[in-house]
């Protein structure tokens, strides 16, 4: 495949910070796909709207941090987007669940439309990006390289905010109720669960992590109202190779997706584009149902 | 006819009826006025041919598949349609025909689960491990490793762990080894004893009888029968007609 | 509505279309760009409204009929400067790619498939963006001249005008370019062989696929070539589409492939009506009209887009593709003259030669072994009961026997042949046939029409190309729903509807269905539950018929029924044969009353005392 030794020093050089890269994308997708695969396993709901959870999040970032500060915007956007999930599960999509996913796919289409015009409307679609407290500038040195200080801490928070999240799931009681609910929502409500709002809460927390990574990836990435749609579809690719309704799935493909855009740029960059379509493809055609997911979920 | 003030007296020991309930799947007609009564810390059996609606009386009373008419007086309310959920709380436990234990949780949270949405205290673990001490051994495996009869064991527990006042059982033996459907006999007789109401749905009508007070059998959606245990063995046309005995 | 009604109509409407809507600001050119659009529109209808197929990647046929036509008149054979060659490379290049990707796709379901055909149409966009030397990349093909229209000697060039001619309030005549009548004449072939394939033999089958799927792979249909065909069709229609709009702008650019164009495209369909013949170019139309009249007033006409479409989705009663149904063509019946299709008597009554053979078939689900190391034989003609107390693995075991479940170990052999990985439709063909515990059958049609589909399988086989024509055969096909009522008894109730029926009815009538496949081995799965002991009596005399002509398998639990009628009966318990026998034999095998009765003898009553201990 290489030919030339000089290109393939120039390869080894720029491996780690690659690497680096890669998994800080990795774990960017990571948190926008926990939600969407959380909302998948408990309330069967295909969600093409996830992306307008990850933008909106972004902006009420954007705002907040520029007219008070990086942390309240940290802490206004996942609160903003949950507010707008439960509004939207109220308002409109709760009569989705369990149903067709071609339903479901179209309506949470519409909404998705819906918002990124809207946001557009509103924030005039240039492209913003915002500065962060000075403590964060720069970078810090790992050993092998250096590497923007913000970055380091952005990937931090979001192994925190995958922890936080397994526990809250795997640990407490109301996350015993949630699991519970993916496997059987009708026994859970026979024992006196409250599915209903279980539902609710879990569809505004897969709502406010996209929106948190949105927020907190901005200064990364930068803002538009294009970027929900171009991490939407990614997250999707993501799940798929992890396994719908899979927590452990969404982690692994998140990682395996982002590393493998990196690094795929050091071969040919628009190669990096078209890479993750053709592992979504070998996925589906080979086990539909990803690496860690369950068979016997293919139909619909 | 009862005067007054017996049925005033009956309508505390009352603790479940069902008056004149139609249930419907789609437009398939499955509970045809059927009424029936339980009183309290009685064990009252369900019984008759597959498919003649007894399944279908347990949802409908536990609000799976709300009636279409009819009344369901739970302690004194009419709970008809009433969500499932509520049902739960009030006191009132279903032991589905399939078990469904979670299986994605082990033995121990499948148990926990029954405390944490239970508004009220019933078996406690030590008492459950008491009395199944295999669910004990294991307590942690997950809801898909356990055996036939354990699953059934730990959907009885979770009933008893959520302290209720009526239990619904649908068909509690089914597709147990005979041993265990001794073992599971001798739970109900234990509940039974403690002074929990039972309605259990049975096609194994000799194990029906073992643990019954009094027996319905329903055919083609009603109510065709009611008697207690011996009146029916004794019914040999009864017997014969509707359970093919 | 009557064909030469609808043809006036239709050709009435794309007559008038390009003037009527100058009113509220559009213009000839719009309305070109219309039709084009629409009749992409029209072919993803086929795949979601009549398929039930939501795509995410008909831009890839879309953009690459556009590619391949400009190209066609620019590099391929720029000698021959006629329209017709580029029309058609790309219409043949857009359907063999529709019908390769189609192969592999539809095996998915619902967001899987959505995915699929979008990671395809990625491929595709990725292909024509970096293959700069052919497609110009990302400046895309402009500039070009656009041949003329060529009829022999003929020659018309479609930039030209019509003549002058003022309409007052709808234009002015010289604004149309002869390529609106040309989109029209095509659009106009479109829509007539669209509904045409609605109402052939293969829309009627599809349709069918679409209201239950399993039942129609049951009675020996193969859902995947029909989907395949759909799939193809649509991807024909797309690139038909992408190759005009490019042929009429003279400039094609890699946008045509992306996802908003495959997004579009679901836009313009569900808007207009998912499902009706009109509704794509209606929602073509709206949304089109919204982007370029209204899009020039205002920035929000995107927003406006979103929220009607939501609007759309939203208010549809019933669900979104629960709409109309094409009206069926008529068939011609002959009804119960000149029947005899079924042996009365098969030629060994009871043969020697066993039919079906099951060696050591397990079926696991996860750690469960519903099914585990079952040994099975039938002999051809026997009656056969399978009993056991519930959850003992019948209903799966005869799952896996019909194909609805694959096994996990084991071997299953009917008249000799190895049919463990067999796909359900070849098994019906072969002659299995299992009629559903809980009655399965097409909700929405009457008695006769659920048994005439089982009969149509069995008559013209698993996958008829019959795109033009209605149901052929049709004397044969009707002779042979017939005979399956009538075995049922149900002749009399041939135009009652699903809906209507008794819950008794309905599992007659998925024996009916089962029926009509003319199958070899018949599987029941608890035919008399629910059912009185009237119609009990009378489905023991109707068994006793079937059994005579075929192999018949039964589920029940009903233990008269089964002692008078079978044969020979197998007692499965927890996923194994217990025991087999003939009635007497296991009526008195302890084994089986141990663990059918729970331990007491039959007819023995227990004494009240012994049990209380």
């Amino acid at each position: 495949m290489l030919r030339r030794e000089g290109s393939i020093d120039a390869i080894i050089s720029q491996l780690p910070g690659t690497l680096l890269d890669g998994l800080i994308r990795g774990l960017a997708y990571v948190g926008i796909a926990l939600g969407l695969t959380i909302v998948f396993g408990m309330l069967r709901l295909v969600n093409f709207a996830h992306g307008a959870f990850y933008i909106i999040g972004a902006y009420v970032g954007l705002v907040v941090t520029e007219h008070i500060g990086l942390w309240a915007g940290l802490i206004a956007a996942p609160i903003a987007v949950a507010l707008f999930a439960i509004a939207l599960d109220y308002g409109l999509l709760r009569r989705f669940y369990h149903r067709d996913p071609t339903s479901q796919i179209l309506i949470t289409f519409g909404v998705a439309i819906v918002v990124q015009e809207a946001l557009r409307l509103m924030f005039t679609g240039t492209t913003r990006s915002y500065n962060v407290p000075g403590w964060l500038h720069g970078s810090l040195n790992l050993g092998f390289t250096q590497y923007p200080t913000y970055r380091v801490v952005f990937a931090i928070g979001i192994v925190f905010l995958v922890l936080a999240v397994w526990f809250f799931i795997e640990r407490t009681n109301y996350g015993l109720i949630v699991r519970a609910g993916i496997r059987d929502r009708i026994m859970v409500q026979l024992l006196g669960g409250n599915v209903r709002q279980a539902s609710t809460v879990i569809f505004a927390l897969g709502g406010a992590i996209a929106g948190l990574v949105g927020a907190a990836a901005s200064p990364i990435y930068s803002v538009d109202p294009n970027t929900g749609f171009n991490f939407l579809v990614p997250s999707f690719v993501v799940i798929v190779i992890g396994g719908l309704g899979s927590f452990w799935g969404a982690v692994l493909g998140g990682l395996l997706v982002g590393e493998l855009q990196s690094l795929t740029t050091l071969i040919s960059a628009p190669a990096s584009d078209i890479v993750i379509y053709v592992a979504m493809a070998i996925v589906l055609l080979v086990r539909p149902s990803g690496l860690l997911g369950e068979s016997d979920v293919i139909r619909g | 006819m009862t005067s007054a003030a017996t049925m005033a007296a009956n309508q505390n020991e009352t603790l479940l009826e069902l008056e004149n309930v139609n249930t419907f799947y789609g437009d398939s007609h499955i509970l045809k006025n059927l009424s029936l009564r339980v009183k309290r810390a009685e064990t009252v059996a369900l019984l008759g041919r597959n498919g003649m609606g007894k399944t279908t009386a347990l949802k409908t009373i536990v609000g799976w598949v709300p009636p279409r008419s009819g009344k369901v007086l739970f302690d004194g309310a009419d709970i008809a349609g009433r969500e499932m959920m509520e049902n739960a709380r009030a006191g009132l436990s279903l032991v589905p025909e399939d078990r469904r234990i979670f299986t994605n949780l082990s033995v121990a949270e499948n148990l926990r689960l029954a405390q944490v949405t239970a508004p009220r205290a019933g078996w406690s673990l030590t008492d459950v491990y008491a009395r199944f001490p295999r669910l004990e051994e294991r307590a942690r495996n997950k809801g898909d490793e356990i055996s036939g009869g354990e699953k059934q064991m730990l959907a009885i527990a979770r009933a008893l762990v959520q302290g209720s006042k009526l239990i619904l059982l649908d068909e509690p033996t089914e597709g147990l080894a005979p041993l265990i459907v001794r073992e599971v006999e001798s739970i109900i007789r234990d509940i039974k004893s403690q002074g929990t109401t039972i309605l259990l749905v049975e096609q194994n009508f000799y194990s029906a009888l073992a643990v019954a007070d009094r027996c319905y059998i329903v055919d083609q959606g009603t109510i065709r029968y009611e008697g207690t245990p011996d009146e029916l063995r004794g019914n040999t046309e009864v017997l014969s007609r509707y359970l093919h005995v | 509505m009557n064909n030469r009604l609808f043809y006036i109509l239709t050709a009435l409407g794309l007559i008038v279309f390009p003037f009527a809507i100058h009113p509220i600001g559009g213009y000839p050119g719009l309305a070109t760009d219309i039709l084009i659009l629409g009749i992409g529109a029209i072919g993803f209808n086929l795949l979601l409204g009549y398929a039930g197929l939501l795509s995410y990647g008909q831009a890839m046929f879309y953009g690459v009929g556009s590619y391949v036509a400009l190209l066609t008149v620019t590099r391929f054979f720029p000698q021959v400067h006629s329209i017709w060659l580029a029309l058609l490379l790309a219409v043949v290049f857009a359907t063999v790619m529709a019908f390769v990707i189609g192969a592999v796709t539809v095996r998915l379901y619902g967001i899987y498939f959505a995915l699929l055909t979008l990671a395809f149409a990625q491929m595709f966009f990725f292909i024509v963006f970096q293959w700069r030397s052919l497609t110009r990349g990302d400046d895309g093909l402009q500039g070009i001249t656009a041949p003329p229209l060529s009829l022999g000697p003929w020659s018309l060039d479609l930039t030209a005008t019509l003549p002058d001619l003022n309409l007052g309030p709808f234009g002015n005549l010289h604004d149309v370019h002869y390529w609106y009548p040309f989109a029209a004449i095509i659009t106009f072939g479109v829509l007539i062989f669209v509904r045409v394939l609605v109402r052939s033999q293969y829309g009627e089958i599809l349709a069918a696929i679409r209201e239950n799927e399993e039942r129609s792979t049951f009675v020996g249909f193969d859902p995947k070539l029909y989907k395949i065909a759909a799939f193809t069709i649509a991807g024909m229609l797309t690139g038909l589409s992408g190759a005009l709009k490019g042929l009429s702008q003279t400039a094609t650019a890699v946008d045509s492939l992306d996802i908003d164009t495959s997004g579009n495209f679901v836009i313009f369909t569900v808007v207009g009506g998912v499902k009706t013949l009109f509704g794509p170019l209606l929602g073509t139309g709206i949304v089109w009209y919204l982007q370029n009249v209204i899009g020039g007033k205002t920035d929000a006409w995107r927003l406006i887009e979103g929220l009607i479409f939501v609007a759309v989705i939203v208010l549809l009663p019933a669900g979104l593709l629960g709409i109309r149904q094409p009206a069926r063509l008529p068939y011609d019946v002959d009804r119960g003259r000149g029947r005899r299709s079924y042996p009365s008597q098969l030629p060994d009554v009871v043969g020697d030669e066993p039919i079906l053979v099951v060696k050591s078939l397990s079926r696991y689900f996860g750690k469960f072994a519903a099914v585990s190391d079952v040994n099975f034989r039938v002999r051809t003609g026997e009656l056969r009961a399978v009993i056991g107390p519930n959850g003992a693995g019948k209903t799966t075991f005869f799952n896996v026997l019909a194909g609805l479940l694959g096994a996990s170990e084991g071997a299953i052999y009917f008249k000799g042949h190895d049919i463990t990985r067999m796909p359900g439709p070849q098994r019906v063909a072969l002659g299995v046939a299992k009629a559903f515990q809980t009655a399965n059958v097409y909700p929405d049609e009457t008695v006769f029409q659920n048994v005439r589909l089982a009969a149509l399988a069995r008559v013209q086989g698993m996958f008829r190309p019959e795109f033009l024509r209605a149901s052929r055969r049709l004397d044969e096909v009707a002779e042979l729903a017939h005979d399956a009522l009538e075995m049922l008894d149900l002749a009399s109730m041939s135009e009652v509807r699903v809906g209507d029926l008794s819950h008794g009815d309905k599992k007659r009538l998925d024996i009916a269905v089962a029926l009509a496949t003319q199958p070899e081995i018949l599987l029941l799965d608890e035919p008399v539950a629910g059912m009185s002991i009237e119609e009990v009596q009378k489905t023991d005399r109707l068994m006793r018929g079937l059994a005579k002509r075929m192999t018949v398998l039964i589920i029940e639990h009903d233990m008269d029924l089964i002692m008078g009628l079978s044969d020979s009966i197998t007692v499965l318990h927890q996923g194994k044969v217990l025991a087999e026998g003939t009635p007497a034999e296991i009526r008195a095998n302890r084994l089986v009353q141990e663990v059918y009765l729970g331990g007491h003898l039959q007819g023995e009553l227990p004494d009240v005392k012994e049990h209380k201990t």
